[in-house]
């Protein structure tokens, strides 16, 4: 090899060595970018983390607030239930004894009074009841089951035979199945069928139906009668604790039950609504998640 | 008061119930000998014949024990607890008579050795009626335990 030759072969791989440290120089460059990059990353996850351990922390807080609250309700509604029911007792006893004991001496009026006193003692432990359940309810862990519907409106319908008499005729064909608490929906459709018994007593032919649907996604589940209805101007009220639309003589009763169906709906994330007008009837609607959605 | 030949043990801390109670027993012609005790340690001293009770004849046993469970100083499930456990006195049947319809207290009641359990009505015919039922099955139907 020349001398020529060997000159340029050193000429090439000196370009060739500072081509490289070049390169190793940008190579670094880029590194320590890439590095601080990670860094600032690092720092960031750090910062996400103890955002994360901050707030389990609070929801721990949460949690020990929302139970100390439950129990304060428990032994609330334990409270109602014992201590308020004994002075009624009382109440009602003492007017029965009154009546007994003393009726001779007292005229009709009299007696009707007495009654008065009686009847109203007795709708106070309805009342107490009743709101017990309405409380209860908030409380209750759901345990969801996939809940024959048929099945568990016929066991209601025979439930409420055994305890009231009534002549309304009631229609169901095939009841859609659904994943819900069974002891509640029982409580959803004894409320509603009864509610609809009641509100068409008066009626010569009482006619009830039950469907159900499958719509949008959903179940759409339907009570209907053709008893007095109401104002569709007051249909908000309708699903209120304590919230009537006819007066105490015309039909009895507190005005929890559908508070009681509202609560339990809401708890399997359903909707209720209803329609009516007065003088024909009522329809009352729930929805429940389409069973054939869901999966387990 | 002859204590000696007491059938029926009332415990009830409220006079009204107390008096309500008796009246409905007697209404259903119920009239066996009944001493009515507003707590539970009067209660025990009597069933045991100690403190107040000391010189009555113990072995004599009432036939039917008729317990309210909220109770001050000791609890009416206290008082259960105690006439279970005690051989003189765990075969005489305890009726629960209370208001409270709560779940966790009839659990309790059963548990420890009620023979019966039965929620005060407010309404007084329903209450009169329970207490006569109640008073003539274990007074009269039921076959004690010798």
């Amino acid at each position: 090899m020349g001398k020529k030759e060997k000159s340029n072969e050193l000429f090439i791989e000196k370009e060739e060595l500072t081509f490289q440290i070049e390169e190793n120089r940008k190579r670094r460059k880029e590194l320590i970018i890439a590095n601080k990059e990670l860094v600032l990353q690092n720092r960031e996850r750090i910062k996400r983390a103890v955002e994360i351990v901050n707030s389990n922390k609070a929801v721990d807080v949460l949690e020990k607030r929302v139970k100390e609250r439950t129990e304060d309700l428990e032994s609330f509604s334990y409270s109602v239930s014992h201590d308020l029911r004994t002075p009624l007792r009382a109440i009602n006893g003492y007017a029965k004894i009154l009546e007994e004991d003393y009726g001779k001496v007292l005229d009709n009026e009299g007696k009707r009074l007495l009654g008065e006193v009686r009847s109203n003692a007795k709708k106070m432990g309805l009342l107490i009841d009743d709101l017990l359940t309405f409380s209860r309810l908030g409380r209750k862990e759901i345990t969801k089951s996939l809940v024959d519907i048929n099945k568990l409106v016929e066991t209601v319908l025979i439930e409420m035979k055994q305890s009231t008499t009534h002549h309304a005729k009631i229609k169901f064909s095939y009841l859609l199945p659904a994943v819900a608490d069974y002891n509640l929906m029982q409580q959803v459709f004894t409320n509603l069928l009864s509610n609809a018994i009641k509100y068409s007593s008066k009626n010569e032919n009482p006619l009830i139906e039950i469907k159900s649907e499958r719509k949008n996604g959903e179940l759409i589940y339907s009570v209907s009668d053709n008893g007095v209805g109401f104002d569709m101007h007051y249909v908000d009220k309708l699903f209120g604790v304590f919230q009537r639309l006819h007066a105490e003589e015309e039909f009895s009763g507190t005005g929890v039950g559908l508070a009681i169906v509202k609560r339990i709906i809401r708890k399997h994330d359903g909707k209720v609504w209803a329609e009516g007008k007065e003088g024909q009837g009522a329809t009352f609607y729930f929805s429940l998640a389409d069973t054939a959605k869901k999966e387990k | 008061m002859e204590n000696n030949t007491v059938e029926i043990l009332l415990i009830e801390d409220n006079m009204n119930d107390a008096e309500l109670t008796i009246r409905a027993l007697r209404k259903g012609q119920i009239n066996n000998h009944l001493i009515h005790l507003k707590n539970g340690v009067d209660a025990l001293e009597f069933l045991f014949g100690t403190g107040k009770f000391e010189d009555r004849d113990s072995s004599h046993k009432p036939k039917l024990i008729l317990l309210d469970l909220k109770m001050p100083k000791v609890d009416g499930l206290e008082v259960l607890k105690q006439i279970k456990a005690n051989k003189l006195t765990k075969a005489i049947p305890v009726v629960i008579l209370t208001s409270s319809k709560e779940h966790p207290d009839i659990e309790r009641a059963y548990a420890l050795g009620a023979n019966s359990y039965i929620v005060k009505p407010v309404e007084f015919d329903e209450f009169t009626k329970a207490v006569t039922d109640l008073g003539f099955y274990w007074l009269l139907m039921n076959q004690h335990n010798v």
